[in-house]
């Protein structure tokens, strides 16, 4: 463990760094990008040791607070989730030193930095700790750090509201999180999950009271339907760089912190299981709809990220029904699904939101239907860019059709096993709608803002961004293929992760673990050998090509002989079809004039429930003004009242003398 | 990986040309007219193979890449077929969600292809096969989902092998439900009627045609190759499930699978001679009705 | 010495009525004067002991509710030159008639309250009718050097009370109560006097305006 702490160390001295020495950017920004590095690389060594193999590490400090002793420690869980924090987490950091470079001066750039090391490392405490009370504190300190870079750009309005709605649901899910731990707590001798994990079988109703509140606490913060509201906003109000932190990992402690109540409670109870299947199936296809809808970059990505979280519940889901039905091999599959897609989407997403950064650096807009023609202009953000689409969509040969698969081996395992289980069959389907869905969407993205040609003169205008920004970008699509063709490195570790949550011990012993092994090896055999047959293909193509005339004109488009910019499909026109056809879910609001259309999505959960309901509530409230009068006898008076009301009370009922 | 199994795609390989050609000639032989040559898609892919071609400025790269990775993909998605009612050339436990993967893949090629020429009538199509496949997948899965709770196997090796000849005596009517799915759902797929007229000249109405205008040559020969193959794939599919041929030893099943083949194509023929292409707002509803046929064939089997 | 500690506690709420009665601010300062003289003598009184730290208590308590804290007032009132006239929001009969149902509530309730057993008997009841009828006093005045007077009756109220529950009080807690009360006075005494150096008035009632 003293590496895990001296990496953080290295990482928080970066951020000091960062902003003892912004009088001199290029050594401050030099020095951070190494620590960071460093400190990551550290910090990792020793989770790569128990992910390989080795034994569970812990360490107890003991603190003045109540709660007994601070315990962190590393797990199979804790530490594929430390690894998942500290990489994506140090490749956005240096993105963010390169994308923030250009703003120093008139914004607190160096502070910046400070607060995204704090955000890496409070990140990877929440998934180091092991008693309730550190655990706290380093998710309080995680939220409030992301709400300070959430309002980085605090001149627009657009973002103060964001970072306030941010803060609400927030400190709303942390205050679910303390009743929990509350409630749990009482009968434990202290709050370590140690002593909450023995004293679990004693809970009442099987625990329903803890399940609850952590799918309200855990699930705030991870973005499930419906409540993802505060998610669109923050993430695209904020830098880019923060927003693939938010997006690739913050959400994401949500997900760890109820894979940890699982593997503290034992099985859930089955309503549980298929409470969070389908919440996970509702996440997935609205978070998609919604995305569909979107004319801004960073909100589709970031509804994006409510799909992807969809797909992660689907895998939990299945792992809890799995645990309820006594089926061990889909409950472990179930969760080695969910946490595999937490590595495989931190990577992705981060990447596509680093992208959109990049996006938006050159072009000054995250306007979809402004942009169009950037793969010749930004050809490397493109093509990184493109592998990630690739991986969001879960095809071959990537990361994401790795961690779909096995979130698929769940749900088709669960089919061909007895009782109720077999109706989770269906969430194939579901799984299947799902990736169609976003193929749809992420054509749009890819064909509308990358190829064709540009629509507005900014796009025109846009050059490729710097080497600081490309090289994590790089990094982290190098990562996607990697993943996607030797799927072996990973999916020993997550099966590992996903056995501790189960509460199955020699999972390899697991028949249909064992198949999975082998089928994975098949897996990254596909790959290896579509990549070749399409290599190989691409040659007898160029070599037929070789002797025949080729040509470059025009395109042909049925002939039409002037085709113009402006003639291209708009992303709105491309997504219309599918919109339409789900209209009631989609929350998209039509303007019609004689000669204008103009659609805005709004997002369903905040516009038309919460918003709303907020507006009654301040009405009603504003109903009880005549109270307060502004005149202070009259707040003396209401004093009195209730003095001599309670003395009454208090006579009436106490005994008589 | 057996001898059979390679020799029964390789046979498949080489009828798939035929397909259309056989459709297109039922359908003009069942309107009165003599029609095209069952084997014109042959002298078509000849002729395209010995052009040169025409790019657009506006493309790039992957434009050049997409027909190649739709006849790649189209066929590694053929390989984890028992195409001999056997064996296929590979598979394993959970090779269904690569198969669909797969396909998806050559579709997001072609898509996006499609909107690297700037057109508005490529956007167009793309938007449209999108649509349609956002409606046309979870049907498909559905139809796997029944095989899968009908056999009890993971792989398609396992599915459309042996175990469904089992089956079939317990499942006979939710099989004949997914075959029927199967096969609507190999309309939408490879864009015949009603869900798109292969016939039509108009290209507001298209869907998979007009998003492959822009390519010429040899690029063109790839698509239209692929097209096929994705036919033969969906009828090997249909034959699998209705005609349960892994009784029978290799060279016997994979003559029953060509036969098959041939057979559905003529039904398609039949099919795009009684019906009329649906209209566009329409098409979901229909590809609703045939997931929705799947998902009780499914529901029948878990009851 | 139960008749004495009866005689006082008597005192203490005909003091009290004075405050509600009176028209004149300075007599309502100096019935909380001796009000205050009255509480510095009940410790003594009650428990019948002249040890040092009992007199010395006495003589603080005396000193600050009765000596400076009236002085500290009338300064006040002198350097705001205001009128010195109530000016009450309520009557002059109607403020009794208050203080007398709050006194008649006081008795009826403090039979019944879940308390420990009195050497004097009347002690909780006036307590209680000191703290409602402070109250009464804040919620019925207009000046704010009245209410002033209101909240130190109040305080009274609180230190009787204290009285019924400790034997003798701990040395620190008295003098911290002390100091509270010193320091609460002293300021509200400076915010008087600027409130009137700024807005040429104390009306409370014009006060409220500001919030506005």
């Amino acid at each position: 463990m003293a590496f895990f702490f001296a990496g953080l160390a290295l990482i928080l001295a970066g951020g000091f760094v960062a902003v003892l020495a912004r009088r001199a950017p290029p050594v401050a920004d030099h020095l951070f990008v190494v620590l960071v590095g460093l400190g990551s690389v550290v910090g990792a060594v020793p989770a790569l040791r128990v992910l390989a193999g080795g034994g569970v590490v812990s360490v107890s400090v003991a603190v003045a607070l109540p709660g007994g002793p601070w315990v962190f420690g590393l797990d199979p869980l804790s530490a594929f989730f430390v690894l998942v924090f500290l990489g994506v987490g140090a490749a956005s950091a240096m993105y963010g030193v390169a994308y923030l470079g250009a703003e120093r001066g008139h914004r607190p750039v160096a502070l910046a930095h400070l607060l995204v090391a704090m955000l890496i490392v409070s990140l990877a405490l929440v998934a180091a700790a092991q008693a309730a009370v550190a655990f706290l504190v380093a998710w309080e300190v995680m939220a409030i750090v992301a709400y300070l870079l959430v309002v980085f750009e605090s001149e627009r309005a657009e973002a103060r509201r964001a970072g306030l709605i941010y803060l609400v649901a927030t400190h709303t899910g942390t205050l679910a999180l303390f009743v929990l731990f509350a409630t749990w707590g009482v009968r434990a001798s202290d709050l370590t999950f140690a002593s909450l994990a023995a004293v679990a079988p004693a809970l009442p109703y099987g625990g329903a009271a803890v399940l609850v509140l952590g799918l309200v606490g855990f699930g705030v913060k991870a973005g499930l339907v419906p409540l993802h509201f505060w998610l669109p906003g923050a993430h695209a109000a904020s830098p880019s760089h923060v927003s693939a932190l938010m997006s690739g990992l913050v959400i994401k402690t949500g997900i760890y912190g109820l894979l940890r109540l699982v593997s503290l409670l034992g099985a859930p109870p089955a309503w549980w299981g298929w409470a969070v299947l389908a919440l996970g199936l509702a996440s997935g296809v609205l978070g998609v709809l919604w995305a569909l809808a979107q004319h801004d970059l960073k909100r589709l990505l970031a509804y994006h990220s409510v799909e992807n979280i969809g797909i992660i519940l689907l895998g939990l889901g299945m792992g809890a029904l799995g645990g309820a039905y006594h089926v061990p091999v889909v409950a472990v599959l179930g969760y080695t699904g969910a946490v595999l897609h937490v590595m495989n989407h931190a990577v992705f997403k981060s990447l596509l939101f680093l992208g959109a950064g990049s996006v938006a650096r050159a072009t000054g807009t995250r306007q979809i239907d402004r942009l169009g023609g950037l793969s010749r202009l930004m050809p490397v953000t493109w093509l990184t860019f493109l592998v990630a689409s690739a991986a969001i969509v879960g095809l071959p040969p990537l990361n994401g059709f790795v961690s779909e698969w096995v979130v698929f081996q769940a749900l088709l395992r669960a089919g061909v096993a007895q009782g109720p289980l077999r109706l989770a069959v269906f969430g194939a389907a579901g799984l299947g709608l799902i990736g169609a869905l976003a193929l749809a969407c992420f054509a749009k993205v890819d064909g509308v803002v990358f190829l064709g040609r540009a629509r507005e003169a900014e796009a025109a205008a846009a050059r490729e961004v710097g080497a600081g920004m490309l090289v994590p970008m790089i990094a982290l699509a190098l990562a996607c293929v990697l993943i996607g063709v030797a799927p072996v490195l990973v999916c020993g570790p997550a099966l590992r992760a996903g056995g501790l949550v189960a509460g199955v011990g020699g999972i390899s012993g697991l028949a249909g673990v064992a198949e999975t092994v082998v089928a994975v090896r098949w897996i990254a055999g596909s790959a290896v050998a579509l990549i070749a047959a399409l290599g190989l293909g691409l040659l007898l193509r160029a070599a037929i090509l070789r002797r025949r005339p080729v040509a470059v004109d025009e395109t042909w488009g049925c002939g039409y002989a002037v085709p113009n910019v402006r003639m291209q499909y708009t992303a709105s026109s491309f997504a219309a079809p599918l919109v339409e056809a789900y209209a009631p879910l989609a929350g998209v609001h039509v303007e019609r004039s004689a000669t204008s259309y103009a659609t805005h999505a709004r997002d369903p959960v905040l516009e038309l429930a919460l918003l709303r309901s907020w507006g009654r509530l301040r009405t009603l409230a504003g109903r009880l003004r005549p109270i307060q009068r502004g005149r202070l006898h009259v707040y003396l008076l209401y004093v009195v009242a209730t003095v001599i009301a309670l003395l009454v009370y208090l006579a009436a009922a106490g005994p008589a003398r | 990986m057996t001898v059979s199994s390679v020799a029964t795609l390789a046979a498949v390989l080489s009828v798939a040309p035929a397909l259309p050609g056989l459709a297109n000639r039922t359908k003009s032989f069942l309107t009165g007219r003599r029609g095209a040559p069952v084997l014109q898609l042959y002298s078509d892919l000849a002729k395209l193979a010995r052009k040169g071609a025409v790019y657009s400025g506006t493309t790039t790269s992957v434009f050049r890449v997409a027909p190649v990775l739709a006849v790649v993909s189209t066929l590694l998605a053929a390989c984890l077929l028992p195409l001999d009612g056997r064996e296929p050339v590979a598979g394993f436990t959970g090779d269904i969600v690569l198969f669909a993967a797969l396909l998806a893949l050559g579709r997001f090629a072609v898509v996006l292809a499609a909107l690297d020429t700037g057109s508005s009538f490529e956007g167009m199509g793309a938007s449209r096969e999108v649509t349609f496949a956002a409606f046309a997948e979870p049907g498909l899965f559905l139809c796997l989902l029944v095989l899968v709770l009908a056999t009890g196997r993971l792989s398609l090796g396992g599915m459309l092998a042996a175990p469904l000849a089992n089956a079939w005596p317990t499942a006979a009517p939710s099989l004949v439900m997914v075959g029927i799915s199967l096969f609507v759902l190999m309309l939408a797929e490879t864009s015949r009627v009603p869900v798109d007229d292969p016939a039509t000249h108009l290209e507001l109405t298209m869907i998979h045609e007009v998003m492959v205008l822009d390519h010429s040559g040899p690029d063109l020969a790839l698509i239209l190759y692929g097209g096929a193959l994705k036919l033969a794939l969906f009828g090997s599919l249909v034959v699998g499930v209705l005609v349960p041929h892994s009784a029978l030893d290799a060279p016997a099943g994979g003559a029953v699978l060509v036969v098959g083949l041939l057979g559905v194509a003529a039904g398609v023929g039949v099919v795009e001679s009684v019906m009329a292409r649906l209209r566009l707002d329409r098409v979901p509803q229909f590809l609703i009705t045939a997931s929705a046929l799947a998902g009780f064939a499914a529901i029948l089997l878990l009851g | 010495m139960a008749q004495l500690e009866a005689v006082v506690l008597i005192l203490v709420i005909v003091a009290n009525f004075v405050t509600l009665g009176t028209g004149r601010l300075t007599t309502c300062i100096r019935a909380v004067a001796l009000q205050g003289f009255l509480l510095g003598l009940l410790p003594v009184v009650l428990h019948a002991g002249w040890s040092l730290h009992q007199i010395g208590l006495a003589a603080g308590t005396i000193a600050v509710k009765a000596v400076l804290l009236p002085r500290f007032l009338l300064w006040a009132i002198r350097e705001t030159a205001i009128r010195r006239e109530v000016e009450p929001r309520v009557g002059y009969v109607a403020s009794l008639l208050l203080g007398a149902a709050g006194l008649a509530i006081a008795f009826a309730v403090a039979g019944r309250l879940p308390l420990p057993e009195q050497a004097a008997a009347l002690l909780v009841p006036v307590a209680l009718a000191t703290v409602i009828m402070g109250l009464v006093v804040l919620t019925t005045r207009r000046k704010a050097v009245n209410q002033v007077v209101g909240y130190l009756m109040l305080e009274n109220g609180i230190y009787l009370f204290g009285l019924t529950q400790t034997e003798r009080v701990p040395f620190l807690v008295e003098v911290g109560v002390l100091l509270d009360i010193f320091v609460a006075v002293f300021i509200m005494g400076i915010v008087v006097f600027h409130i009137n150096r700024e807005f040429d008035s104390i009306d409370s009632a014009r006060l409220a305006e500001l919030a506005e």
